[in-house]
Parts: structure tokens; C-alpha cells; sequence
């Protein structure tokens, strides 16, 4: 197993990168369910100011390469004043891309509610509000299961750019030892490997999320 | 101190990045477009061994990092077969290869989205396998693709950014040159944004006019 000689003198290090992957992935999606929800509302608005505000801003940060939006923060935030570290930024980063891509999946969403559920809800005497994060947003949030596993699988393959600002997840780490071993080939494969698994085992976690609270839809 | 500022040249800067990206995404789309295409019609007929391989090197293709996989082509073959690869080179296999495996999947389903009684039918007919290929599955198989397929070409133009970090001086290691050398990040990233955003824009918007094209002749052809 000449990938395992390679590899196993640095598994601990390589490990420190993957906890970094994890906890970036992990604030992210938190960052871009919290802006996406907010601009899925904002675009369901009746004002055309702010629907207009949340569309340019969904359409800018996803037809804009995120290499280019991640370098315009990290070198940019510092210019106004701003110093956070790497991490920090790439975790902005990603959950403001993030939140582009979240804001469509939750749109969607509240697009299959029935509006015979909000009129009924409206006749019972419910606020708007209530309406909103009641009845509206679980329904939504209920269909949205696959699509918010995509943008997540996504946001995980996204974070390997973080090395390009010095971040030292997984794939940082793995340039280092590459570069350390001289063995380059084996260790971007095993990389694209775990990267592989790691993706796949979380698209099988979200079918059954999906089945899971789906379970009572059947037959409807 | 500041170092320079923006000079007449860097729009000429500026415009050989893109024609770098451009050149890169269009050569790579073909390449890939033609390889998911070959794929998905050696997975139709079945051909046995191929359908496991197709697949599961298609599936790591798409579950893994861009830039990992430039790093393994740019760094990982040359170091393993003890081979030469320029940037450029490394840059249009990887991309090539990420493009084929996402169009794959979508000539894939386009391909099975096509009812079997049709493929019957025409060999009732005695249309032979390279006729109901062309005349049934592929005019079909093309209107039911090219949506999808423009999403992921919008995808993959933006992916091309990455090849940057392998050195191939696209327009994202335009901005990066010219980033370091004014030390204006917001100018400069702000303009390579736009530029990036209205390729996007551009490429969408001729898609979407092709994709009418072709559902109105499927939809009208026959008659």
C-alpha cells in the first residue's frame, strides 16, 4: 500500500485540516440558511425595492466565480478597516455565495405552499408572522431537504478554495504534505478520494433526512 | 507608498485574461460536450464493463474539488509518469474531463427520458441502431439536454477561474497581478466580478435562446 506510506506519517495533521473543512462547512451553512431565509423572505416581499435588492444580490454572488468573491474579501476587508483572519473571511465568503444559492432552494419552497393553507391559517386569526415561521417556513424548509444537501455538498467542495487564501483545511494541509513528501500524486488521490466519500456519505444522509420528514407526504 | 496606479495597458491586461478564460472555457466545453456525449451513448448500448467505470469515475469527478483535481493533473501525473505538463495543458484536461462527467449525467437522463416504445417502434420500422440513434434518440435527447446543459456551462465558466492557482494567466491571475501591483482590491476585484458576471449573463442568455430554438423544431418538426 504505497498510498498508506505516504500518507500515514501525516494523518494527524491531515486530520487537523479535515476538522478545519468541517467547521468552515458548519458555520457556513449556518451563515447561509440564516441569509438565505432572510433573502428568500425579502424576495417574497411585496416592496419592489427590497425584492429587487435580494434578486440582484442572489443573482450577483452566483454568476461571479468564488475564487474572485473570496479574494475580493480577503484583500478587500482589510482596505476598509477590517482585519479577521483567514478563516474568518472565508466563512463570510462562503456563506454570503452560500446564501445566494440557499435563498433559491427556500424561495422555491415556500412557493409550493398551498395558499389555501395561508388563507386558513389567515381566517384562524394567525399574525402574518406567526403565518410566516409557522405554517409557511416548516412546510418550505420540509421540501427543501434535497436541494439544501446539494448547496451543503457544494459548500463542502467549495472550501478547498479556502487554501488559496491561506487556509490550512484539508486541502492546505494536503499541499503541505504533497509538498513536504515529494509524492504529490498520491496524496491529491487519496484527497479526491476522502473528498469523494465525504460528499457521497453526506448526499445518502440527506436522502434519508429527506425521507425521514417527507414520511407522513406519501399518498397525499 | 503606493506603487503604481492603473494604467491605458491594463485594459489590454484585462483583455487578454478573458481571451485566455474564453479560449480555455470554449475548448474545454467542446472537448467535454463530445465526451459526455460519447459516454452517455456507451452507457445506453450497455457495452459490458464500461457502465460500473463510466459511473464511478464520473460520480468522482463530480463529488470532488476542482482545485483538488488540478492539483492531482498539475502536480500528482507529471511527478507519478515522470511526464512534462504545462499549466495550460493540466488546466484544459482537468476542466475537459469535470465538464464531460456533469454533461454525462444530463445526456444520461435525456437519453432515458425518451420512451422505450418509441425505440420499438422504429425498429418495427427497421430503422437500424446508428438511425434510431440519430433520428430518434438524438433530436429528442438534444431539447430535453440543453437546458440543464447551459446551467452547467455557466457552472464550468466559472470554474475556470481556478486554473489561476495552477499559474495559467486567465483573468482571475489578471486581477491577481494587478491587485498586488495597485494594491486596489475592490477596484480591481469589483472589474474582474463584472466581467466574470457578464460572460455569465451573456452565455445564459444565448443559451436560453437556443433552447427555444430547439424545443420549437422538436415540438413543430414533424409537422
Amino acid at each position: 500500500m504505497r498510498f498508506w506510506r505516504v500518507i500515514e506519517p501525516h494523518l494527524g495533521f491531515l486530520l487537523q485540516g479535515f476538522a478545519l473543512t468541517i467547521a468552515a462547512c458548519l458555520l457556513a451553512i449556518v451563515g447561509a440558511v440564516l441569509l438565505g431565509a432572510v433573502t428568500a423572505s425579502m424576495r417574497s416581499s411585496g416592496n419592489t425595492w427590497v425584492r429587487g435588492a435580494a434578486n440582484a444580490y442572489g443573482d450577483v454572488f452566483r454568476n461571479v466565480p468564488f475564487l474572485v468573491q473570496l479574494f475580493f474579501f480577503f484583500y478587500g476587508l482589510p482596505e476598509l478597516g477590517i482585519y479577521i483572519g483567514a478563516f474568518e473571511t472565508g466563512v463570510i465568503a462562503m456563506s454570503i455565495a452560500g446564501g445566494a444559492f440557499v435563498s433559491d432552494v427556500i424561495l422555491s419552497g415556500i412557493m409550493t405552499v398551498d395558499t389555501g393553507v395561508i388563507d386558513a391559517a389567515k381566517v384562524s386569526g394567525l399574525s402574518r408572522f406567526k403565518i410566516f415561521t409557522r405554517i409557511v417556513l416548516p412546510i418550505a424548509l420540509r421540501v427543501s431537504v434535497r436541494p439544501m444537501g446539494s448547496v451543503l455538498i457544494n459548500l463542502v467542495l467549495t472550501s478547498s478554495i479556502l487554501s488559496t487564501i491561506t487556509v490550512n483545511e484539508l486541502t492546505g494541509t494536503a499541499k503541505i504534505v504533497a509538498a513536504t513528501t515529494f509524492k504529490p500524486f498520491e496524496v491529491y488521490a487519496v484527497l479526491l478520494v476522502l473528498y469523494a466519500s465525504l460528499t457521497t456519505l453526506l448526499s445518502f444522509v440527506i436522502s434519508a433526512t429527506h425521507h425521514r420528514l417527507n414520511r407522513f407526504m406519501t399518498g397525499g | 507608498m503606493r506603487y503604481a496606479d492603473f494604467t491605458p495597458y491594463d485594459i489590454i491586461l484585462l483583455l487578454q485574461g478573458l481571451g485566455v478564460t474564453l479560449a480555455l472555457f470554449v475548448g474545454t466545453t467542446l472537448i467535454g460536450l463530445a465526451l459526455g456525449l460519447a459516454l452517455a451513448v456507451v452507457h445506453h448500448y450497455r457495452i459490458p464493463g464500461c457502465r460500473p467505470v463510466i459511473v464511478l469515475v464520473t460520480e468522482a469527478l463530480k463529488n470532488s474539488p476542482v482545485l483538488v483535481q488540478l492539483f492531482l493533473v498539475f502536480f500528482g501525473i507529471p511527478a507519478f509518469l515522470h511526464i512534462r505538463m504545462t499549466p495550460v495543458e493540466a488546466a484544459t484536461l482537468t476542466i475537459s474531463l469535470n465538464t464531460a462527467a456533469f454533461a454525462f449525467v444530463v445526456f444520461r437522463s435525456g437519453i432515458e427520458s425518451i420512451d422505450r416504445d418509441q425505440i420499438e417502434a422504429a425498429q418495427v420500422f427497421g430503422l437500424n441502431r446508428s438511425q434510431i440513434l440519430r433520428f430518434v434518440i438524438a433530436p429528442q435527447a438534444a431539447a430535453f439536454s440543453v437546458g440543464p446543459l447551459i446551467g452547467i456551462l455557466v457552472n464550468q465558466l466559472q470554474v475556470t477561474s481556478l486554473i489561476s492557482v495552477i499559474g495559467v494567466f486567465d483573468l482571475t491571475k489578471i486581477g491577481n497581478i494587478l491587485n498586488l501591483r495597485t494594491l486596489q482590491p475592490f477596484i480591481v476585484w469589483a472589474v474582474i466580478g463584472l466581467i466574470y458576471y457578464l460572460a455569465a449573463k451573456t452565455l445564459a442568455h444565448v443559451g436560453g435562446c437556443l433552447e427555444a430554438a430547439l424545443r420549437k423544431s422538436v415540438k413543430w418538426g414533424g409537422i
